[in-house]
Order: structure tokens, then sequence, then C-alpha cells
């Protein structure tokens, strides 16, 4: 049978001189990929081949290069009063701790540990500094607390209801903040569970210092014990006053109706003993003689212990630590 | 979109001008996606003479067609065409092996082996084998004859070839372009399957395209091309004979017979004149309408009568039911389906592309390079396309070592 040739047989293959300047531009672009691609290959490969000698051989020298950087420097970014000696207690970072090695959930657990903290976020900046950026509660009010057979602590209250010991806080500051009393505090973890009721009173609270700040340097305790049952706030005032706001009622009302009672009495010999904001614009008010002082703050008396971390910093540590606050 | 797409560029390099498509085929259908034409170079009736000047007008056209499609083509389809393209028909049978007369795959592939089996002359290279239906004791197959029963089986392959040299030249012009031709198409095949509908082609039609420098014919029966041919003449020779008869330049030739020539003369008036320009500037000249159309009439005529000569008693009115369909750039002359329809004494108008090609590639001249995609891809099937993943990592690495 005679065989026929077909135009298949004719070889495409054409030398560079009769390439025109695009189709020589494809073939060097080709060879450069197809040499890009070895080169690819072979890298992958000897990497490949790196990691299994190094896997084989030495497995520990990996996790060992990962141990190489110590943390140096430690940096507190927060808004409130804590401290780096704070931070370097609740941490507790190792002395010869790498910055690759460190936990870093654990450490946002032991922060997030004290209820001073709202929020915390651990960064690490290689090739040795610890980064912490935390947001601090700030109390709106105090309260004395017991847990189980300790001697009675105070804690602070933020307005979200939250308590906690209060580190870094100065003391005249603290001072002035009004005694919490007629709560009961939960367990919630290691920590206490919020304060019911504190959004309203935070808020009684903020409008007083605010709109009648005399008044309110005058408040001593603010009872909640028929917050629940009645929606009366109680407040005591250092003069032996006893003031009740309805929590149901606008406060700017209510203490504009009792700066003008109290302005209005200028008897000093018939002070005024008790207020009732709570019943609208009738405002009972009883007078009195002498007044009474509460000389010691209430007690809450509750199965709890202290919520703060006592946690050992080693003395020896040469890290660094720098406080920047935000405003 | 599916996850094997090939690029695929389908090439006419006319006399006139180079035309590149980009068709993106998923393995299921085709979409253009590019498109590129630059003015033809150093091409005489379809066959390279300057292989400079029609390397870079093809590149151009390949470059602006990939970039129309934003992708780089796999391989090349190649429309051919050009006086030196010839085609013979040659056909064998045999008696049918089994005992039970029940025809099996192993005899029609002998069959097929022996039809195409045919010495060329030296320097003659096989473009196409187009087998005509089968036949089964003298009865039409138009499919496989596979576990039909009969004593006899019959064949015929319509066989084109070409020069080697020139087919190679036309290679080489893409390979100049780092690209593989992957398949060699008839342009006379590319564009009948355009314009032609597949009941036509059933009943019988003749598709003609005429070209710049050449006019590519197929004749359709029974589903399948018949006969093709190539007649080295154009809308260019329409062109020259205004131009040597009126003495004028080539330009001037060609504005006056796009603008007045016509395929049948329609002018009463022997003295009615029309301006070269028509602006009235100096050097416009007047013509008679009557002699343009002379001319044009009577190489449209002798073009025809070539064609009608050429395809002897293989057309007929009986056996081409479908009549004449004229396409090709030259196709735009007017009433040259009426004169066809004279020539032939059979029923003739213009081709146009199916209703799905977009409107900026329904022109006449698009019909080749489209019909090189849609014939190609069809005649290829699944097994003979080659696929590419798009972003599959050894696949590229593949194409790169295959490309240098």
């Amino acid at each position: 049978m005679p065989e026929t040739r077909s135009w298949r047989e004719i070889p495409q293959q054409v030398g560079s001189r009769a390439m025109s300047g695009e189709g020589r531009r494809r073939v060097a672009m080709g060879a450069m990929r197809a040499v890009m691609g070895f080169f690819a290959i072979g890298l992958v490969s000897w990497g490949a081949w790196e990691m299994s000698a190094v896997l084989r051989d030495k497995p520990d020298s990996l996790l060992d290069a990962a141990k190489s950087d110590r943390v140096r420097s430690l940096v507190l970014i927060t808004d409130g009063v804590l401290d780096k000696n704070w931070l370097a207690k609740t941490l507790s970072i190792p002395a010869d701790a790498t910055l690759i090695g460190l936990d870093l959930s654990e450490l946002h657990s032991r922060l997030m540990a004290d209820s001073q903290v709202a929020s915390a976020a651990i960064d690490r900046n290689f090739p040795d500094k610890l980064t912490v950026r935390i947001s601090e509660r700030s109390p709106v009010a105090r309260m004395m607390a017991q847990a189980g057979g300790d001697p009675p602590s105070m804690l602070l209250v933020s307005r979200d209801g939250v308590a906690f010991s209060g580190t870094g806080f100065d003391p005249a500051m603290v001072a002035t903040l009004p005694w919490i009393d007629g709560v009961r505090l939960s367990r919630s973890g290691k920590a206490f569970g919020p304060v019911d009721g504190m959004k309203s009173v935070s808020d009684l609270l903020a409008t007083a210092k605010l709109e009648a700040e005399e008044l309110y340097r005058t408040w001593q305790v603010i009872s909640l014990g028929r917050l629940a049952t009645d929606g009366e706030i109680e407040v005591f005032t250092r003069d032996g006053m006893k003031v009740v706001f309805g929590a149901r009622e606008d406060f700017l009302r209510q203490i504009a109706r009792l700066d003008l009672l109290v302005d209005s009495n200028t008897d000093p010999t018939r002070p005024i003993r008790t207020v009732n904001l709570a019943l609208g614009p009738q405002v009972p008010v009883t007078y009195g003689i002498a007044a009474p002082t509460l000389a010691e703050p209430p007690v809450n008396t509750m199965g709890a212990r202290s919520a703060q971390p006592v946690i050992a910093f080693p003395s020896s540590s040469s890290i660094h630590i720098d406080v920047k606050r935000e405003l | 979109m599916s996850s094997k797409t090939t690029f695929i560029g389908a090439v006419e390099i006319g006399t006139s001008k180079v035309t590149a498509l980009v068709g993106e085929y998923t393995g299921r259908e085709i979409v253009i996606i590019g498109c590129g034409e630059c003015s033809s170079r150093g091409v005489i009736k379809g066959s390279v003479v300057d292989y400079r000047a029609a390397t870079e007008c093809t590149h151009s056209a390949l470059e602006i067609a990939e970039k129309d499609a934003n992708e780089r083509v796999d391989h090349v389809y190649l429309a051919q065409t050009g006086g030196h393209l010839e085609g013979f028909y040659n056909e064998a049978s045999l008696n049918v092996k089994a005992a039970d007369n029940m025809i099996e795959m192993d005899d029609i592939r002998t069959v097929c082996d022996l039809a195409k089996a045919k010495d060329l002359p030296l320097g003659r290279m096989v473009v196409h084998n187009i087998r005509r239906p089968f036949r089964v004791d003298g009865r039409l197959v138009p499919t496989s004859p596979e576990n039909l029963v009969g004593q006899r089986l019959e064949v015929g392959y319509w066989t084109v070839h070409g020069q080697e040299q020139r087919l190679a030249d036309n290679i080489h012009v893409i390979r100049g372009f780092n690209l593989e031709v992957r398949e060699l198409v008839l342009s006379s095949l590319a564009s009948g399957h355009m314009v032609t509908s597949m009941e036509e082609r059933q009943n019988g039609v003749l598709a003609i395209d005429i070209g710049a420098g050449t006019t590519d014919y197929v004749l359709y029966r029974n589903g399948a091309p018949h006969t093709t041919g190539v007649v080295a003449v154009g809308g260019g020779h329409f062109t020259n004979d205004i131009s040597i008869g009126l003495r004028l330049t080539e330009g001037q030739a060609e504005k006056l017979k796009v603008r007045f020539g016509r395929a049948v003369v329609q002018a009463r008036d022997r003295n009615e004149k029309v301006w070269l320009d028509g602006n009235f500037a100096i050097g416009d000249r007047q013509f008679s309408r009557h002699a343009i159309e002379s001319v044009t009439s009577a190489r449209a005529w002798e073009l025809l009568e070539v064609v009608r000569k050429k395809l002897g008693h293989a057309f007929s009115q009986e056996t081409c039911a479908g009549g004449v369909v004229l396409t090709g750039g030259a196709a735009k002359l007017p009433a040259i389906a009426e004169c066809a329809a004279k020539v032939f004494s059979a029923p003739a108008r213009l081709g146009e592309a199916p209703s799905w090609v977009t409107e900026n590639l329904r022109d006449p001249g698009y019909h080749t390079a489209l019909g090189i995609l849609y014939y190609g891809v069809s005649s290829l099937g699944d097994s003979g396309t080659a696929t590419r993943r798009k972003g599959g990592f050894l696949r590229n690495v593949s194409r790169l070592f295959a490309s240098t």
C-alpha cells in the first residue's frame, strides 16, 4: 500500500533568524520561565531535603532556634492607672523566657483575671519586645466585702457593676467615693459577679456629681436594699439625712428638688432628716433636732475570697518595662 | 467556565488582509474572545512570496488578537488556499470478511486505508482527506457502517493536496511567532461551513468564497464535502481589469469598483458618467458607468463560469437543491448572486453568518476565519484537542518546556 505524505510531516522547527522580534521574545520568555521553573523546583526540593535532614538528625534544633530571643522589654499601654509593677506581677514572666516561647493566651488570662482590666491585647514585637495594651475600669463607688474568714476588705465598683480591688488609684480620690450597701455579691469564677442595679446608681451618681456637686460630696452611703423590690435608692449623707430617690423617675428632676429643699431650709435647729423624692411632685420631708453620723461603713459579709491574684515576679529580672498612658 | 480551556488562534493569511481570531475552547463550545486584522503584504494569490513582509503583518494581527483577548494563544488553526491546491477522488471497496456478513471495524479501517492510499507526485502533500459516505451493497450509509450486514463495502475520499514548499512557507510564518500549527483547514471548507446550513449541505449546495486573490469553492452533497477547488482569480483581478481598461492606478480602480462595480450590467445609458472622486478637485475625472459595470460583470461572469466548468458534472440542479451561496470580500459586489444564478442556472444567495455571530464579525471577510475555528474544532472532536487546565501547576510547567 503506498504511503502518502501529509502536511503534518513538515517540520515546524524554525531558526531564530526566521522569527520575528515578538516570536524571539516569546521564545526567550518561554526559556526564562523554563529556567525559573527548574530553579523553583530545585529550590523546593533542596528545602524539602534540608528540612527532612534536620527533622531526621536534629529535630530539637528547630525548637532551639525558636528559643533564641529572650524578652527584654515589656510595654504597657493603658487608659487607666495600672503600672509596670502591676504588669510584672500579673504576667510573672520568667527572666529567661523567650518571646516566641510565651503563651499569649495564658498571659491574656492572667491579665483578665484582674477585674480592673476591662479588655487586654498582647502583641509580640520581634525580636525581644512584648506590648500589652489594656483598657481599665474606673470606679464610681466602693463597698466593703468579707470573703470567708478573711477580714473585711474594700472593693471598688465600676459603672457596669463589676467589683474589683482597685490597684493604683489615688487614696484621696477613693475617699470621695460613696459606699454601696444593701447588695449581695455572687461569685463568678475567681472574681465577683456584677452588682445588680449599678447602672441606675451610676446614672444617679453621675447626674449628682455633674449637676449638684455640693450635695454629692455629702453622700456617704448608697443603699440598694429597696431597689429591686420598690425601685428606690436610698442615700445617706454625712450629716445624717436620708434621701430616697425613685429609680424610675428622672434623676435630674429629683436632684433639683432636693437641692431646692436643702437650700430653702435655713433653720439650723431643724435639720432635714428624711426626704422622699420617689413619690413624684409630692415630696414628704421630715425634720429633726440632731443628725446622726455613720462612723463605720457597712460591711458586706459574703462567703467570697479576694479576687486579687498574687503572683511572684523574680527579683533578678532584667526586663525593662515602659508604661504609656492613653487618654 | 470549565476547568479545561484551550485558547485557539484562527489565522487566515489572505491576499488583501490577514485575519486572526482567538477562540476560547472549553471542550464543549468555543467562544470568540479576540480579533485582530492587518493589511496583507508579501502574499500573492494566497501564497507567501515575501516571507519577511508576510511574517510582519501576520504577527501584527496575532498580537492584536491576543491583546484583544487578553490571553495567549496555545496553538493555531491555519487557513489554506492558493492555486497550488488540487484535489482528486479515489475510492476503494472490499468484500466483508465475516461469515455472517456483518461489517466490523476492521473492515471499515481497511477500506478507508485503501481509499486513501494513492501515490502523490513528488513534492506534493496531503492537506485533507475528505471522506464521502460509505456504501454497503450500493446503499448509502452516511454514518458508520459498523454492525450493518452486507457483502460489499465501498468508500471514497476526496483528497486535497498541495505543494510542500508553499505549505511549509505558511506554517513557518506562524512558527515565527513561536506558535504551533495544529491544523490546516481549507478556506473553502471553513467558509462553506459557516454560510451553509446542515439541511442545505444534506440537499446539496455549492459555497463559493471569492477572496481578493483566489476563489475557493466547495460542493456539498449528502451532508459532506463532495468536491473542493481553488481558482487563482479573485476580487483583485476585478480591480486590475478596471485599472487596465480605464487606465487608472490600482487605488483609483479599487475605489471605482467598490462604488460603481456590479456583477450584472444595470446602466442603460452608455453616456452616463460618474466621477472618480466626486469632490470636483483637480485631477478628478469622469468615467462611463456602463464601462465600469461591463468590466466587472464580464470578470464576475468569467470567474463563476470557470468554477462551473471545474465542477463539471458534479454540479447539477438535481443534486444541488440548495443552489449557490456566495461569500468572501468580493462577494459584496452588487448583483453577484444574480450573476451566479444565471451562470449556474440555480438559485443563488449571499452567505450570512449564523445569528449567534456578533455584529462586528458578520462581514463576509470574516467567514473564513470564523469557519476555521468551528470547522477545526468540530472535525477534531474531543480527542483531537490538547487542553490545559487554567492554573494547573504541572500543566503550566509542561507548557513552559513545550514553548521552548
